[in-house]
């Protein structure tokens, strides 16, 4: 009898338990998706906030690796995820990229970008052009000009087609008028080893992974694509300073799926915001040398949906690929 | 050399602090438990152990990866040789001449003769990476596109020596590896393949599921349609152990293979993998009796089982002295250093010299843990055979679902395996060998790629391939593999119908009428 009158009361409380559910959130641990493997990008940044955000929440935050085309199956899955606060996800600048590459091939799209929400921006680097250090290009100039001279001659290697490496690329050959050889490779690493083994003349790609490789003489800075000048890399001029009026930046933020309710949105930004002062997270963030470039979810809105329409643009214009020799 | 081994006694410093020894044991074990768990391979190992790396120091997260990473190669034999089932894809190879050997009770001496094998080759290739890192490392990084292509041609080419039937349903089989290996994302376009609207399609199909599908479970369909349970020889406890002559058809299978892993394993790619189907074909092609390949032949077990633990070895030159990943391992362990605030690059080796020489070490006392780990280890698993079938299928079925979908977390690639077992079954009731599919499925995305990134190079112009010394070079010991197959072909005249394997063929319906 007990038990029925349990069964009953809790029946009852059904309708309510979003509500409750609501007062005390959170009560059960949090996933965030890292829609690239381990190792990436996305997967490095996920796992120093979802240890700031159990230490502040006192609840327990995991990181799941949900991997497969591109990061289309992850971000797919936290875009048709039950939006209650307790699936998360941690994606990069190729967020705006895939739908429209679905768009571009008539393809059913994997999510759309309104389906999911922003909530706090981690970090942003922005990419740098690095060229074979035995190429006689010093400075950006010099460059296209020689590629104005041999049009499709310098060729760039690249993480993928439509991938971030590639669009970092395309805004710049569009911006300067030239055209370049793109030999797109399996991965920011494959496209690394290219230019170091000299098949491949030149590369955009982060500060971090590129660092090493000028400082051993292997490669050199050209140009940066960000608003100012890379701390790491004082020398090295961006591309605004040069009269190319473009920004690109591979960043990592959270976001949350469309219709998460209000109160849990504002408890998530919170605790993101704490996320990025505790000294574990900065000491993290460090050692990637990834400098932390927090912003709160309304002005990572309004980055995000400029970043979107700029990568968006990029596609369109690179639009379907047709292969030389075809 | 005094240099060298003043370092190396650093690095035994390193190494043998209780720390990083310890942490080298666990790495062993945890490796040769993802190598013995069908499905879940090095990768999936590492990947899964990567955030619990990040609490340790940069030493000691790295010695316990990379002893994941061999340890695996260890590991992934002991499936393989006692039930058909690739512990992990390096391990395929493994599978046709292991069991064999099982089945005619030679389960032991097989496994023992993997461990062994996989001794001397990573403890030979370690001592090759510590002398001949940088220069390797500069060679590999001529390997480009073009050279990449030619060497993926020739490696399909060796593949006619593989297989022990006829040539004709081997390449047919690697051909049908091929257009499996055509599913996904376009690499150069980024259309969608054969994908059906599948979203997890976009990444093709993974090695895992068609090994474990192709291998294992048909193994288990085919068993279980046999109208009696196969008679397996109760290992005695004196068989456990390889006979002399054993030991004596192994030595030069081991060296060979020591050398062409550590090879192949320099060479970006999934090393590993490629190595084993190298040295599988190379054994049987120097090999006096060819035929026994296919049903026992310890030289089958020996060669691989060193290629893929060497080509360990080789896969860290690139990844210590320049600082760039060979593969997608070596790539996840170079982000394990820079969680640890160390930027690979070509000056680590000197920037950290604890660390490359601690690690150096780390893996020649890695190598003995898992040689003391794995051959007592023979004894316990060759008991395994003892369970009888009808409890030990339905749990290795189990362990097949479980492993190939922890790979990725994903249903459809279980799917995937499901299909491949059936596919399996169907063509070895046909007397085809599917080890070329496997071998079609890991090379026809790395082909591709390569193909079209060098043509994507010279706008189109074929002639890339012929004006780079070492692609041209490649290609033209391809032609002469060619060339010398078809010699023998018309040399045996009217004999190209058994050559071709149609008068096998032929006799079977006559046998069955």
């Amino acid at each position: 009898m007990r038990r029925r009158l349990a069964l009953a009361l809790m029946l009852c409380c059904i309708p309510v338990a979003p509500v409750l559910a609501q007062e005390k959130f959170p009560d059960r641990p949090i996933t965030i998706v890292a829609p690239f493997p381990p190792g990436g990008v996305a997967d490095l940044t996920a796992r120093p906030v979802a240890a700031a955000m159990e230490k502040i929440l006192k609840n327990p935050v995991v990181v799941v690796n949900k991997t497969g085309a591109a990061g289309a199956v992850g971000m797919s899955f936290v875009a048709n995820s039950k939006p209650d606060g307790y699936t998360l996800l941690m994606a990069l600048s190729s967020i705006s990229i895939i739908p429209e590459a679905d768009k571009l091939f008539d393809r059913k799209p994997a999510y759309t970008v309104d389906q999911l929400v922003p909530l706090a921006l981690f970090s942003a680097d922005p990419t740098i052009l690095a060229v074979g250090a035995n190429h006689p290009w010093k400075n950006v100039r010099d460059l296209v000009a020689d590629a104005k001279k041999r049009p499709g001659a310098i060729s760039y290697s690249s993480s993928g087609i439509y991938g971030t490496l590639h669009m970092a690329m395309e805004m710049f050959s569009h911006a300067a008028g030239i055209k370049l050889n793109h030999v797109p490779y399996g991965g920011a690493g494959p496209a690394l080893t290219a230019v170091l083994g000299g098949h491949q003349d030149m590369l955009a790609s982060g500060p971090a992974v590129l660092i090493p490789h000028i400082k051993a003489g292997k490669l050199r800075a050209l140009a940066g694509w960000g608003a100012k000048r890379v701390a790491a890399m004082p020398d090295v001029p961006t591309f605004k300073e040069l009269g190319y009026d473009i920004e690109f930046y591979i960043w990592a933020g959270a976001f949350a799926p469309k219709g998460t309710p209000e109160a849990i949105m504002k408890k998530l930004r919170e605790t993101m915001k704490q996320v990025v002062q505790e000294p574990e997270f900065k000491d993290a963030m460090a050692k990637l040398e990834t400098p932390i470039a927090y912003m709160d979810a309304p002005d990572f809105q309004k980055f995000y949906e400029r970043d979107g329409k700029m990568l968006a643009e990029a596609t369109r214009r690179i639009g379907r690929i047709e292969e030389p020799g075809k | 050399m005094l240099e060298t081994l003043q370092n190396l006694y650093l690095g035994f410093t390193v190494a043998l602090s209780p720390a990083v020894f310890l942490y080298a044991v666990i790495g062993c074990i945890i490796g040769t438990l993802v190598g013995v768990l069908p499905g879940v391979g090095p990768l999936a190992g590492i990947s899964l152990l990567l955030p619990a790396s990040f609490g340790m120091d940069a030493t000691s997260a790295i010695v316990l990866l990379a002893g994941i990473y061999y340890g695996a190669m260890y590991g992934g034999s002991t499936t393989s040789i006692l039930m058909r089932i690739p512990g992990e894809a390096a391990s395929v190879m493994t599978c046709i001449d292991g069991y064999a050997m099982t089945r005619n009770g030679r389960a032991g001496p097989a496994l023992a003769i993997a461990a062994v094998g996989s001794y001397i080759a990573g403890t030979v290739s370690v001592v090759a990476l510590m002398l001949l890192a940088p220069p390797l490392a500069n060679f590999a990084l001529r390997f480009g596109p073009p050279e990449y292509c030619a060497l993926l041609l020739l490696g399909l080419l060796a593949l006619a020596y593989m297989s022990g039937g006829s040539i004709l349903k081997a390449l047919a089989m690697a051909t049908l590896g091929l257009l499996f290996g055509m599913i996904g994302i376009d690499p150069m376009t980024g259309f969608f393949r054969f994908a059906y609207g599948v979203v997890e399609l976009g990444d093709g199909i993974g090695v895992v599921p068609v090994a474990v599908g192709l291998f294992g479970l048909s193994e288990i369909l085919l068993t279980a349609g046999e109208e009696a349970p196969p008679e397996v020889k109760k290992p005695r406890l004196a068989d456990l152990l390889p006979s002399r002559q054993e030991w004596r058809d192994s030595v030069w299978p081991i060296g060979r293979g020591t050398v062409l892993g550590f090879l192949i394993g320099i060479v970006p790619g999934s090393a590993h993998i490629i190595s084993s189907f190298v040295s599988y074909a190379v054994e049987r092609r120097v090999s006096k009796h060819p035929e026994r390949f296919g049903h026992g032949a310890i030289e089958g077990v020996a060669g691989p089982e060193s290629a893929n633990n060497s080509a360990t070895s080789g896969a860290f030159v690139p990844m210590l002295a320049l600082g760039v990943p060979s593969g997608p391992i070596p790539a996840v362990m170079l982000a394990a250093l820079m969680v640890h605030g160390i930027s690979p690059g070509p000056l680590l080796i000197q920037q950290q010299p604890q660390l490359f020489w601690g690690f150096i070490a780390s893996m020649y006392v890695g190598n003995i843990v898992l040689l003391i780990l794995n051959l007592p280890l023979v004894g316990v698993f060759v008991n395994i055979l003892r369970v009888p079938y009808p409890y030990l299928y339905p749990a290795i079925l189990i362990f097949c679902v479980l492993g190939v979908y922890a790979v990725n977390g994903s249903v459809v690639d279980v799917w995937i395996m499901i299909a491949m077992g059936a596919l399996g079954y169907i063509l070895r009731k046909l007397d085809f060998e599917t080890a070329p599919i496997v071998l079609g499925v890991v090379l026809a995305p790395m082909l591709e790629m390569s193909f079209r990134q060098s043509l994507a190079m010279s706008s189109g112009d074929y002639t890339i391939f012929l004006s780079r010394p070492i692609a041209t070079a490649m290609l033209a010991a391809g032609a002469c593999l060619l060339l010398l197959s078809m010699l023998s072909l018309l040399r045996r005249g009217a004999g190209w119908r058994s050559a071709l394997g149609l008068a096998n063929v032929e006799k079977e319906d006559t046998h069955e009428t």
